[in-house]
């Protein structure tokens, strides 16, 4: 991959820069208060499931309005395994919520995929309803009042847990996607479905395995934040809320782009946060999210993202410095 | 058997409401070839314009319903060339983003409606609450029947208007193929941005109907985008004359399920149906086309 100088060199820069990226976020806590480290753990938390929606949103090219379904499944596996009467460690119950929500994901994603765009988005959003409405009734859930977990009060344990798995999610879809004959199918599916499939790609095979991937991800953020919050409900792990912002954390920063869900999401939550500590509450957020899609849709469809490396000329910019220094 | 028939009754009359809340939908569809997230996003504020008018002016829901048409539909035909503009750019894919436009502008309403008007439902009187009508064993709200029958009065002049008309016959024109009808002289731009404004005005007038039974609160947006979906699903999406049987049906699976298995799980059967109706016949049930 690769051959020449110039793409050797590339490479070697992009291993620089996330290492120093790494390196810097990991000492973050030093020089931070307990609570700025809340919001930047909160931060990672939205980037890594930008991330895990922007694999099919952006790279598949299917709409999913049904992801936080696989976050409440990532939570409620968690809460639930967790419970006094079965009393599992913490850490041991990440893979059984992982690989539920990635069997969920596999059965919900083979017949659904199949669908063209709109009804995918569809079928997906009722699949979502559907799970919320099953939390409310269901015993293992707690039904509405939801279900409590050991409370850890260690700020630290979760901004390295949330920078774990934000960081092993970026540089796994990163691989993935730019670097494995899986990433090159999936972008052939997206740019032109019959064609990728008159090529011999097995799109559905594809398409199924990108979903349950995401599905993955989404999960293990939503084991995370379970254990963070200790205590969840229907709303605040499976309401349409958590989708709406992982659509819109992509959008802004960048569809089909590998940073820029990490940028959206950033920016979208340090201004989710700005607005609730200033109003008090975070009632004026949806509106601007919404004003915000909007506006991103109509001016903006690269996302924030093409602002900084689209405009040739900018990318000249830097690379004559960087060639410099 | 009395129950049955009391389910029945309440079904079709539901059905009816749902008829008229998703005619202006698959009209949308047909047309601009754009799922609009939004359209419980238009029930909702129809039904808070029909509150306002009651509250503020004492005007009754059954006649401001009028005015409530009137005024979306001038917001829809400006709102129409926007969508118009994100569905035919040269955006890598034009559908998902016209899909994520609606979707914030469901997400700009749903919002504001929380911001300016807190989560409490309101309740919309209108001069038939409380009203009922005995037909042997089975009791009718008259306030029900009356909204059925101005639902079943909207979209028949829907239909009409459709087939009757020359501007009824450009909208089928350009349902059928953009293209030729733009060929042919039908200015497609101010078709699809009138579509949009007569939609966008059913939806809102089914949203007065949907007020003045229940009530209005800024999350019932929600429900009623899914309901719009089921029964565009069912209808085959783009289906206009579709809609007919497939809002019925979900009224009757909606009021049977509350009636024999409890209210609660009635929206988890009507999620699950729907589900399963997209996976076993994803181009609907009852073919497409206008």
């Amino acid at each position: 991959m690769a051959s020449n100088p110039g793409e050797v060199r590339g490479y070697l820069f992009r291993l620089a820069a996330i290492a120093v990226c790494l390196l810097a976020l990991a000492v973050v806590p030093a020089f931070v208060d307990p609570y700025s480290l809340r919001i930047v753990t909160g931060a990672l938390m939205w980037a890594g499931l930008a991330c895990a929606w922007n694999i099919v949103g952006g790279y598949a090219g299917y709409i999913s309005f049904g992801h936080s379904a696989f976050f409440g499944i990532g939570a409620y596996t968690t809460a639930i395994l967790m419970q006094s009467g079965i009393g599992m460690p913490f850490l041991a119950t990440l893979l059984p919520s992982v690989v539920v929500a990635m069997i969920v994901a596999a059965i919900i994603g083979g017949p659904t995929m199949r669908l063209r765009g709109a009804y995918f988005a569809i079928a997906t959003w009722a699949f979502a309803e559907m799970l919320i409405q099953l939390a409310t009734i269901l015993d293992v859930t707690g039904g509405t009042a939801g279900l409590s977990l050991p409370a850890y009060l260690n700020e630290f344990f979760f901004y390295y847990t949330m920078l774990a798995a934000a960081a092993a999610s970026f540089l796994g879809v990163w691989y993935l996607i730019e670097y494995t004959r899986f990433g090159f199918r999936l972008k052939a599916l997206r740019d032109h479905e019959p064609a990728a499939e008159a090529m011999g790609i097995r799109t559905n095979l594809v398409k199924v395995q990108a979903f349950a991937l995401s599905a993955a991800i989404t999960a293990l953020f939503g084991s995370v934040f379970a254990y963070w919050t200790t205590y969840i409900d229907p709303h605040s792990v499976l309401g349409p809320d958590i989708t709406d912002q992982m659509v819109v954390m992509v959008l802004l920063g960048g569809l089909g782009t590998i940073w820029g869900p990490a940028l959206g999401a950033v920016v979208l939550w340090m201004t989710n946060r700005y607005i609730w500590s200033t109003f008090g509450d975070t009632v004026v957020y949806l509106p601007i999210l919404g004003l915000i899609i909007a506006m991103v849709v109509l001016f903006l469809p690269n996302g924030l993202i093409s602002l900084i490396v689209g405009r040739r000329r900018g990318r000249e910019l830097i690379s004559r410095i960087l060639r410099k220094l | 058997m009395d129950l049955f028939l009391q389910a029945i009754v309440n079904g079709v009359l539901i059905g009816g409401i749902l008829i008229c809340l998703t005619v202006g939908f698959q009209l949308t569809f047909g047309v601009l070839h754009v799922i609009d997230f939004a359209v419980g996003g238009w029930v909702m504020l129809g039904g808070y314009a029909a509150y306002w008018l009651v509250a503020l002016a004492g005007i009754d829901p059954f006649i401001s319903i009028f005015f409530v048409f009137a005024l979306f539909a001038l917001i829809g035909r400006a709102i129409g060339p926007l969508i118009y503009h994100v569905r035919t750019s040269r955006y890598a894919r034009p559908d998902l983003m016209a899909l994520a436009f609606t979707f914030g502008l469901f997400l700009l309403m749903r919002g504001g409606a929380l911001w300016l008007w807190s989560y409490n439902s309101r309740n919309v009187e209108s001069v038939f609450s409380g009203e009922f009508l005995t037909v042997g064993s089975v009791t009718i709200p008259l306030l029900r029947l009356s909204a059925f029958l101005m639902a079943i009065l909207i979209s028949l002049g829907v239909f009409l208007l459709l087939y009757r008309t020359r501007f009824g016959m450009a909208v089928r024109a350009v349902a059928q193929n953009r293209d030729h009808a733009g060929l042919m002289g039908v200015d497609v731009k101010r078709v699809s941005a009138y579509v949009y404004g007569l939609y966008t005005g059913i939806t809102a007038s089914a949203g007065v109907l949907i007020a003045t039974i229940y009530s209005v609160n800024p999350s019932v947006g929600v429900r009623y985008t899914l309901f719009a979906f089921f029964v565009a699903v069912l209808a085959g999406l783009g289906s206009v004359g579709g809609v007919l049987i497939a809002g019925l049906a979900l009224g009757l699976l909606e009021s049977l399920a509350s009636t024999y298995v409890g209210s609660r799980y009635s929206l988890l059967i009507v999620f699950g149906v729907l589900f399963l109706v997209l996976l076993v016949a994803p181009k609907g049930v009852l073919g497409r086309g206008i």
